[in-house]
């Protein structure tokens, strides 16, 4: 092949090729070569890269051929491509639907739970929505049986009220009362609702000084949503309720997952009577799957694998979700900058 | 490519792929309600039977809450089957939202990211849309546990059989906090424990002073502080064993005579720094090198015509004429000698530094002078800058003498860096220990200086009454009661003032007027928070939106729809202002005892406020 023809030959090349031969002969500088430049120099080595030109001629030809003969028998496969992997998708949306009504049965760590309050302070450190209620409305059972009074504590006056309705239809309106900063509904009633706040100044008061009998007879505090503790603003309140909690009274720390129970079951046995016992879990009662939804409305799984990646380091992404991800990154970046 | 995806297609591909019941997350209100609004006309509406079980919901509903009644956003829920749920609205209404979820009537509810552990009702699925929330001023990023609670509401137990958490992209959004979010441990749980006033006077009225410190040593803040002081003992015990290692020495505490002296150098290295550039010899000679002078070089000799310092130079430089009228510059430290032998010139303003007569009959000197000449014997200069600092220190630097000098000095300075990290690591230590009751004992002071506390740190009368006001701002509040700003007012005015104080949001808005009295009140409670902003930080004490509930309680006919068309504010903030105020007002309801007069106006205000929407709702 004279210089010339290979001249020509070589400017039909793509541009990524020709960079990746003009490196493998000139170097790294042969990356800020344009393809007038790489094509000089690759013609220049020409003599001692021989074998490496041909090769690249040979990838491009293969590279051609198969794009030519691509759409025919691959048509599946770029449909497929397009689509992702439908049958990652159908595994995803598996087994959705409604489950075979089964009898309720508690779960181990509830049942676990509910003995521990026997013997002590219960921290429940689970899950949303694993079932933190069956623990506290069979604690509270419990505590009427031994004609104790229960009180129940939520951050939010919202939830005291959800709680109260449930409380209400469960042990009946004239055994549940509700004192929030603004309501006071049937306030000697032996299960009383309230936000934290409230029972915080009952302490308050009781320390003073001042006779409450709903104090005296106190057999159990639940203490809802109980990672509030860790709230810049009203935290404060959580650690003054459960520091002034008479010592005849039971604790029952409901929580989501956090990251340091077992600090907080160390704090609570040191400064209270009975040791405290921790009941904690990752496991959902509902299995959790994770998805990506394209603007295009395409949907794919999150990750590879269909259940959720145990930790971060783990957590593999579907290629289909990164690669449209980062589509739609380089679309609105772009968008942004023209924009 | 849209930036996101469109509402009504994200709902669509939700029930093509039976993913629905949904909750869609999103950043703020107004995306939720525009999130709404884009189903206005979109979409078919749903099935009948599917739009009377809604209807039936709601009505059943209205019983309750007569306010749902004509809800505007009545006909939009039940058409289309979806709806939006955040603060901006009323609390009934978002517990029909939430009761029409449980009962599965409703396709998707669009809700607030912030809102989140608000949100207290499951769903098939949830869509993330977002990474961050706007916290106060800010947009941060998700943490893992508001990530974990708003993926826990995914799946309802009974219902589904699986839950879904889907991720769909907006600008800005960063996928790797949601999948640590949903993937990671959450974070862990730490105190935030504050020494408030209501604290400070509960606590002094129930236990003495010296009982204090135990009860403060039983918080989890103290608790968490103690395992990091353990910590940081096991590191001082380290620290310490290496410092031992450091030892036998002659004198104890060498370390501090050390130090002493490091920080004397310190502070004279600028005055001795010009001097330091000179070897003592070179120094020494320096006071002989003037004019005339004749000087040996190692080659020749010559005679000195200036001696300067050209600015920014270290070194001295003298101008030298030498053999044969040579005129150049040399550094002092190329002086060999001096000799003990000058001549008188003329010296001149500007080179060559000597007239030219002195010049010529200088050079002659020079020829004529002989060749071997005794230098002048110059004693190197002692190092005068250390001696006299060493001095200076007097007893503090025994040293010179001492014979561990050089070792001293070779080891000071790494003995010294760990001395220091000790002693930082010991101060910390007993600040972890103590630094709560200090911090008590500090706020206990200011109520002995304001006269709530007595002497022997007692709950005096005013304190008695005092500690029953246990909200934030407290301080402010019960010096307003103690100035008497609350005589002779209206309950309206009471109330104004109270909302004054309890709102804490900077959102603006349009409000109704306020009334003269309730600005001079305001003002009054501003002059009184600017006064005791050294002890409490002031509430934002936004004037305006007291206009809300001086208008709500002083006009009995006012009904909830016209107080929301009085002013730009969300209905559901509205509802928030005012009870909050309820809150505030019940407070002061609580002093009964001690001020009658007060409590009487709290509770007539009181009175007033529970109407209407305010009535039928917790």
């Amino acid at each position: 092949m004279t210089h010339d023809e290979l001249e020509r030959a070589l400017a039909e090349l793509p541009f990524r090729l020709l960079r990746g031969l003009g490196r493998a002969i000139a170097g790294p500088p042969a990356l800020r070569m344009g393809k007038r430049r790489l094509i000089h120099t690759i013609v220049a080595g020409a003599e001692a890269n021989s074998a490496r030109i041909e090769a690249t001629f040979r990838t491009h030809q293969a590279e051609q051929g198969a794009l030519a003969a691509g759409p025919a028998p691959a048509g599946g496969a770029s449909s497929e491509h397009k689509s992702g992997n439908p049958a990652d998708l159908r595994a995803l949306l598996e087994g959705i639907g409604v489950p075979e009504p089964r009898p309720f049965v508690p779960d181990d760590w509830q049942v676990e739970a509910v003995e521990a309050l026997e013997r002590g302070d219960v921290i429940v450190s689970v899950p949303t929505g694993s079932g933190k209620t069956y623990v506290a409305v069979e604690a509270t059972r419990r505590a009427m049986y031994e004609d104790r009074t229960v009180v129940y504590t939520s951050p939010l006056k919202a939830l005291s009220n959800t709680k109260y309705t449930e409380f209400c239809k469960l042990f009946g309106p004239e055994f549940v009362g509700i004192i929030t900063g603004d309501r006071r509904d049937n306030p000697t009633a032996p299960i009383l609702i309230m936000t934290t706040e409230i029972l915080r100044n009952l302490l308050y008061d009781a320390a003073g000084g001042e006779i409450d009998v709903r104090l005296d007879t106190l057999g159990l505090v639940i203490i809802d949503e109980s990672q509030f503790l860790a709230d810049p603003e009203r935290g404060v309140v959580w650690e003054e309720t459960i520091i002034f909690c008479p010592s005849q009274a039971r604790l029952l720390l409901l929580s989501a997952s956090i990251g340091n129970p077992h600090e907080l079951a160390a704090w609570l046995t040191c400064i209270r009577p009975t040791p405290c016992h921790l009941v904690r879990h990752q496991h959902r009662s509902v299995p959790l799957r994770a998805a990506y939804l394209h603007p295009n409305g395409k949907l794919t799984p999150l990750f590879r694998t269909v259940t959720m990646p145990p930790s971060p380091s783990q957590a593999v992404l579907h290629p289909e979700a990164k690669r449209l991800f980062t589509l739609f990154e380089e679309d609105t970046v772009y968008a942004r900058r023209s924009g | 490519m849209p930036p996101s995806i469109h509402p009504v297609h994200l709902v669509t591909v939700l029930r093509q792929k039976s993913l629905t019941p949904a909750i869609v997350f999103l950043t703020s209100r107004r995306s939720c309600d525009e999130a709404l609004q884009a189903f206005e006309h979109a979409t078919d509406p749903l099935p009948p039977a599917r739009q009377e079980n809604i209807t039936a919901v709601l009505d059943e509903l209205t019983a309750a809450y007569p306010s749902l009644q004509d809800h505007p956003l009545r006909r939009m829920v039940t058409a289309c089957g979806v709806a939006a749920h955040h603060a901006g609205h009323l609390p009934s209404w978002k517990i029909a939202i939430e009761e029409l979820m449980r009962r599965g009537c409703l396709d998707a509810v669009f809700a607030t990211t912030t809102l989140a552990a608000g949100v207290d009702f499951p769903a098939r699925t949830v869509v993330l849309t977002q990474s961050g929330v706007r916290r106060d001023q800010d947009f941060t990023d998700l943490t893992i546990a508001e990530v974990a609670q708003i993926s826990g509401r995914a799946g309802r137990r009974g219902k589904d059989s699986v839950g879904f958490a889907i991720v769909t992209p907006s600008p800005y959004m960063d996928l790797g906090v949601l999948i640590r979010g949903l993937t990671g441990r959450p974070e862990p749980v730490d105190s935030q424990f504050i020494i408030a006033y209501p604290m400070v006077l509960n606590l002094l009225k129930a236990h003495p002073l010296d009982h204090i410190q135990s009860i403060l040593a039983k918080s989890f803040a103290q608790y968490q502080m103690n395992a990091q002081a353990a910590h940081l003992e096991h590191r001082i015990e380290k620290l310490h064993a290496k410092l031992e290692s450091y030892k036998p020495r002659e004198c104890s505490d060498w370390l501090t005579q050390w130090n002493a002296y490091d920080h004397a150098t310190r502070q004279t290295a600028m005055k001795l720094q010009a001097r330091r550039h000179h070897p003592p010899e070179v120094r020494a000679r320096l006071p002989f090198l003037t004019p005339g002078r004749v000087v040996a070089f190692p080659r020749f000799s010559g005679i000195v015509l200036r001696r300067y310092r050209s600015r920014g130079q270290r070194h001295e430089t003298v101008t030298v004429l030498r053999k044969g009228g040579v005129v150049a510059e040399s550094p002092v430290a190329d002086i060999m000698g001096v000799i003990d032998h000058t001549f008188a010139f003329a010296p001149a303003p500007a080179f060559p530094w000597a007239t030219t007569e002195a010049l010529s009959w200088l050079t002659q000197q020079l020829e004529d002078l002989p060749k071997h000449l005794p230098f002048l014997t110059v004693p190197p200069a002692p190092d005068d800058g250390e001696g006299e600092l060493v001095k200076s220190l007097g007893d503090l630097f025994p040293c010179p003498s001492c014979p561990c000098r050089p070792t001293c000095a070779k080891e000071f300075k790494a003995a010294n860096t760990v001395k220091q990290e000790w002693l930082h690591h010991t101060r910390t230590v007993q600040s972890l220990r103590t630094g709560l009751w200090h911090k008590f004992q500090a706020r206990a002071d200011i109520l002995q200086d304001l006269g709530y506390l007595d002497p022997a740190f007692k709950l005096t009368a005013d304190g008695e009454w005092a500690r029953l006001i246990r909200i934030d701002f407290s301080l402010l509040i019960t010096e307003l009661i103690r100035a008497q700003a609350f005589k002779d007012i209206a309950p309206s005015t009471l109330a104004g003032l109270m909302a004054c104080i309890a709102y804490e949001n900077d959102r603006p808005n349009s409000f109704p007027r306020i009334s003269g009295v309730l600005a001079s009140l305001v003002a009054t409670a501003r002059r009184m928070a600017e006064a005791l902003a050294a002890y409490d930080d002031p509430p934002l004490l936004r004037a305006d939106v007291g206009g809300l509930a001086e208008r709500w309680v002083g006009d009995a006919t006012l009904t909830w729809a016209q107080l929301c068309r009085a002013t730009s504010m969300a209905e559901g903030d509205i509802y928030r202002l005012l009870s909050r105020t309820l809150e505030y007002l019940s407070q002061v309801h609580s002093l009964q005892s001690t001020h009658p007069d007060l409590a009487t106006l709290a509770a007539e205000a009181l009175s007033r406020i529970r109407r209407g929407v305010l009535e039928e709702l917790p």
